[in-house]
């Protein structure tokens, strides 16, 4: 009689449950067994759907970027000139005068050269007042004056820039052109303005000039209380004065409505200020407490504001009557707005006693500018560039998806354009110094769109105790039954084969 | 010689010659209306006309638009219009339940609870290409929305595709749709959202927009204070382009005032009780600024100062003739009489509630009266998001008991998508003369996931108030019916050939919502069922069963 057949006292056999379909060792053992081998097969997918995308950056061609720097090659021609000693003296005062981190390879020539580019400077040697023309040059070259020219070249060149003044560099700006009136109930104000014509007289030319660097969008509007957050102080005259403590904190942003909510492009504002009448004439004092001769002042990266006060009206006339804004005061106005306008944007002036022809910019003053931005921009991506792989570095939750790849990566090349041409172009000559700046500003853009992108931030706030807090009551006590009785079986096996190898043994 | 001629005659103009000079003109005007029940109701409109100007054809807009120049059009509103090319613009945040059958139909016809936005686009260039998808009319009007957000410090941006609906009738232009090329079609977006609240930090950028902003003139009197403590307010913005004249932007702001709870038992009013603030200097760009009256008309009164003109009943005060500062005082020689039955003034009365306290499912039941010996048209709307749901199946009209299934006459439903798209319903009525009409339909509730529930989930959710649109056809017979106080607004509603719309109150919906004080309880006691499941299943798989001999 088999060892496991129980038999009932009353003789009856019951069936054996061993002998029961899914008793048998093999089913369990199966049984057990593809329950684990779903959770294994399982572990790829459970990975793949918690992970965090992370993408690998070009780290390496990153930290490569440092070694590059932006040379511009800037040729200078000497016309008129005989003595070939001149040349070479002018290149040394040049190269002891311009610094090296302007990145300036400077070359002074004798004569006009069929070969050079286009975009050469030229000096002509001329007796007279020095005048500075398109790209050109006319100064009384002499060996007396060569330290002089070498000076002016200099301030031409690699002019100085109050770099807090000059507002960041994007593609397209917003003029936005603001006539308040402090309280236009009290009487006397400005009730509009030619402001298309004056645009078109005073800003077009410089716009036009510019519009390499950037795009313009102009708009204009006109407030009739615009009250301020102080009182101005009156002083003996019978006029008011604003102090220079008080020009920080003249523009009122909570009561002048200048902002605007539908781009992000940075705005410049200009803004013609029409006290009350009660507080005319509004003036500008100096440190001295003293009345300055300007009424206008600039705001750093921010804009310009004038302060205009209407001329007193005759006895005979309405004095409460509106008017629109005088042409002659429009001229003046926009004058100082086209100044204010050049100075935000970064635009050398001429050195001082240095006379122009031209109405517009001179090649000169915008190439100076092209050059200062493009290291500007280069500088910046290469910055944003930086900080993106140092920060995806340090926090290892955070996402790095395709788009911020792709931007990254597109930026890199851009900015890798920029020190390499690229073969397509003609290698003789080097890019021009527009298409350097449209790398420059690409890689910029770029850089900044993928370190801002919003993509990155997904997971930041989701970390990884919170995910085990939620897995550990669900897993543990599943996983310890399925262990447990893995344990046993493999136990139970073992000394099965133990007991069938003694068994074997002993006969 | 001629120059100076014509300079000499520029200085003879009056001085506001340049209103008309510039382009723009600016109007103002404050409507003030005794109501029956001793209330006061105002409405103050602004409205800026651009001489001229059309609304941007969005096949134009990768095209590099003009310069906007502006005098007195307000420039942070005609940078949205022109960026998103928006035809026609409606904004409305209103706080409280307009009660019609008190209050009779409002100056301003849409006073639908919270805000409301609704607006004609038309389709932009750019079929397929990405660098385009920003032109189409439902990527321009997800950035109107946000744009709006920010100009008015409200949640207008939270109206996305769940609460944006077309629906067909009830709405229709005020101004006129330009006539582009046929390839150009205009969409109608329109999206509400009842639980806004409306505040100070609405009325502080509303004020902005106007020239004068709150400083001169009849916007003085929009005193915060006053208006938020009002029995109702609201404001809104129009935006409508008039073929012959230009772009026409009219921005409102209504309240229901009650002058009896200052006290003493008088319903006698004046500018300083109503808005504590008097008119102390008028705006000195406004070409018109007009206060007008509805004077009692059975009542014995005194008004102080003496209007300008009265026309209609209606007395209308000119700023330019009159002294500063200004406050209009209108005394009753009687005192008010409480009216034990409310003048039905409104063209129809609409109740609507949700029946049912199952969470998930309920009935709509509607009853419009219509107190006119006239049969009338109207388009009845109801737009829900998708959290409750309309089985059409059981839509059910009656009058008095009766069922009347002649009585609808067509009717147009847009299925909600969940987590997805709104339900529209439009269904078009005829009511019979001297009636009310019942309507009464199931509804079903959606289960919502987790992370859609709104904060303070156990409060409900705030469904949009029905419309009721009288069509322009029927609405014809209506005047004889109202009161004539009601008669300008009614008037000024068929001078725009607009359908008469009536709101109803918001419903506060109840889904069914979890426990959202211990979701991590909740979490525990789920794996633990889970586990528990499992334990058992997989120990009955894996068990050895052996059969013990009981010892004897």
């Amino acid at each position: 009689m088999p060892p496991h057949v129980h038999v009932h006292p009353d003789g009856t056999s019951l069936r054996d449950p061993s002998r029961l379909f899914y008793q048998s060792d093999s089913i369990r053992r199966l049984i057990i067994a593809s329950y684990w081998l779903f959770i294994i097969a399982a572990i790829p997918l459970w990975w793949h759907i918690t992970s965090i995308e992370r993408l690998s950056l070009p780290t390496a061609r990153v930290h490569a970027q440092a070694a590059n720097h932006l040379r511009f090659p800037v040729q200078i021609q000497l016309e008129n000139v005989q003595d070939s000693s001149i040349s070479t003296s002018l290149q040394k005062l040049l190269d002891d005068r311009i610094h090296k981190s302007h990145g300036l390879d400077v070359q002074v020539r004798q004569q006009s050269d069929p070969t050079n580019p286009s975009d050469s400077y030229v000096i002509r040697a001329a007796e007279g007042v020095p005048s500075a023309n398109e790209r050109s040059l006319t100064y009384p070259v002499r060996p007396a004056t060569l330290p002089n020219l070498a000076d002016l070249l200099t301030l031409l060149l690699a002019p100085p820039i109050d770099a807090h003044r000059v507002a960041q560099y994007s593609p397209r700006y917003r003029l936005a052109f603001t006539l308040l009136n402090e309280d236009a109930a009290a009487g006397g104000a400005i009730s509009g303005w030619d402001i298309s014509g004056a645009i078109s007289r005073h800003l077009s030319p410089i716009l036009t000039a510019l519009s390499v660097l950037h795009n313009f969008t102009i708009e204009s509007q006109v407030q009739f209380h615009a009250p301020l957050a102080f009182s101005p102080t009156p002083i003996q005259d019978g006029s008011y004065g604003l102090t220079q403590e008080d020009l920080t904190v003249f523009v009122n942003s909570a009561e002048w409505s200048l902002s605007s909510s539908v781009s992000n492009d940075p705005v410049l504002h200009f803004i013609v200020f029409v006290p009350s009448a009660s507080r005319r004439p509004l003036k500008i004092l100096d440190s001295n407490g003293l009345p300055s001769t300007s009424n206008a002042f600039l705001l750093p990266q921010w804009g310009g504001m004038v302060i205009y006060n209407p001329p007193t009206q005759d006895t005979n006339s309405n004095t409460n009557a509106n008017a629109p804004l005088p042409p002659s005061a429009l001229h003046s106005l926009f004058s100082t707005f086209a100044t204010q306008l050049l100075s935000l944007l970064g635009v050398p002036n001429l050195p001082g006693d240095l006379q122009t022809t031209t109405d517009a910019l001179t090649g000169w003053q915008l190439d100076a500018l092209l050059r200062r931005r493009t290291s500007e921009n280069a500088r910046g991506a290469y910055d944003t560039l930086q900080s993106i792989v140092k920060l995806v570095d340090q926090i290892e939750n955070m996402p790095v998806g395709q788009d911020v790849r792709g931007d990254v990566l597109d930026s890199l090349s851009a900015l890798e354009e920029m020190y390499t041409p690229s073969p397509s172009s003609p290698s003789s000559t080097p890019p021009s110094l527009t298409t350097t700046l449209h790398h420059s500003s690409t890689a910029l853009t770029l850089a900044s769109r993928a370190f801002f992108s919003p993509k990155m931030l997904a997971l930041l706030y989701f970390p990884a105790e919170h995910k085990y807090a939620v897995y550990s009551p669900l897993f543990a006590s599943a996983t310890i039954p399925l262990a447990a009785a893995a344990i046993r079986e493999v136990v139970a096996w073992r000394k099965g084969r133990r007991e069938r190898e003694g068994a074997g043994g002993g006969q | 010689m001629r120059t100076l001629r014509f300079l000499w005659v520029l200085g003879l103009l009056p001085p506001c010659y340049c209103r008309y000079f510039s382009g723009e003109t600016f109007s103002e005007e404050l409507v003030i209306r005794p109501l029956p029940d001793g209330k006061v109701a105002s409405r103050f409109e602004f409205t800026t006309l651009l001489h001229g100007a059309t609304p941007r054809n969005p096949q134009n807009l990768s095209v590099e638009d003009h310069s906007q120049h502006y005098t007195l059009f307000p420039l942070a509103l005609g940078q949205i219009l022109r960026e998103y090319a928006v035809t026609e613009l409606h904004l409305t945040l209103n706080a409280g339940k307009w009660n019609y059958d008190r209050w009779g139909y409002p100056e301003e016809s849409d006073v639908a609870t919270g805000a409301s936005l609704w607006a004609w686009m038309a389709e932009g260039s750019g079929s397929a290409s990405a660098a385009n998808a920003r032109h189409r009319v439902d990527a321009r009007w997800r950035d109107l929305r946000n744009a709006l957000a920010g100009l008015f410090c409200a949640s207008i941006a939270s109206l996305d595709e769940q609460r944006t609906t077309s629906p067909g009738r009830a709405f229709t232009p005020v101004g006129a749709l330009p006539a582009w090329p046929a390839s150009v079609q205009h969409a109608f977006r329109h999206a509400s959202l009842p639980s806004e609240n409306v505040c100070t930090e609405n009325l502080t950028p509303f004020l902005k927009l106007l020239p004068c902003k709150s400083l001169s003139g009849l916007a003085h009197l929009l005193n915060p204070h006053r208006l938020f403590d009002a029995d109702w307010h609201g404001m809104g913005l129009h935006v409508s382009w008039r073929p012959n004249e230009g772009v026409q932007v009219r921005l409102t702001f209504q309240s229901v005032s009650d002058p009896l709870r200052a006290g003493g038992n008088s319903r006698d009013w004046s500018l300083r009780l109503l808005f504590d603030r008097v008119v102390d200097r008028a705006c000195p760009v406004a070409a018109s600024s007009r206060i007008i009256v509805t004077l009692p008309t059975k009542e014995l009164y005194s008004v102080h100062p003496e209007p300008s003109s009265v026309v209609d009943g209606r007395g209308a005060f000119d700023l330019s003739d009159q002294s500063f500062p200004l406050d209009l005082r209108l005394r009753w020689a009687e005192p008010f009489q409480h009216a034990t039955v409310p003048s039905a003034e409104a063209p129809l009365s609409v109740r609507r509630m949700l029946r049912g306290s199952a969470q998930d499912h309920g009935a709509l039941a509607i009853s419009i009266t219509n107190p006119d010996s006239d049969p009338v048209s109207v388009v009845y709307l109801e737009t829900l998001p998708w959290i409750v749901y309309l089985y059409l199946s059981t839509l059910e009209l009656s009058v008095g008991g009766v069922r009347r299934p002649d009585l609808l006459q067509d009717i147009s439903y847009i299925a909600p998508v969940p987590h997805g798209r709104a339900a529209t319903l439009e269904a078009f009525l005829s009511l019979p003369a001297r009636s009310t009409v019942t309507l009464h339909i199931g509804v079903g509730r959606s289960f919502l996931r987790y992370t859609e529930h709104p904060p303070d989930a156990q409060r409900g959710w705030d469904l949009p108030g029905a419309v009721v649109a009288l069509l322009p056809a029927a609405s014809g017979n209506q005047s004889s019916a109202t009161d004539s106080t009601n008669k300008g607004a009614m008037q000024e509603m068929k001078k725009w050939n607009q359908p008469q719309r009536i709101y109803t109150p918001a419903l506060l919906v109840d889904p069914a919502t979890p426990d959202f004080s211990m979701p991590y309880n909740v979490i525990i006691f789920t794996c633990s069922l889970i586990a528990f499941i499992f334990g058992s299943v997989f120990n009955g798989l894996t068990r050895r069963f052996v059969v013990l001999k009981s010892p004897e």
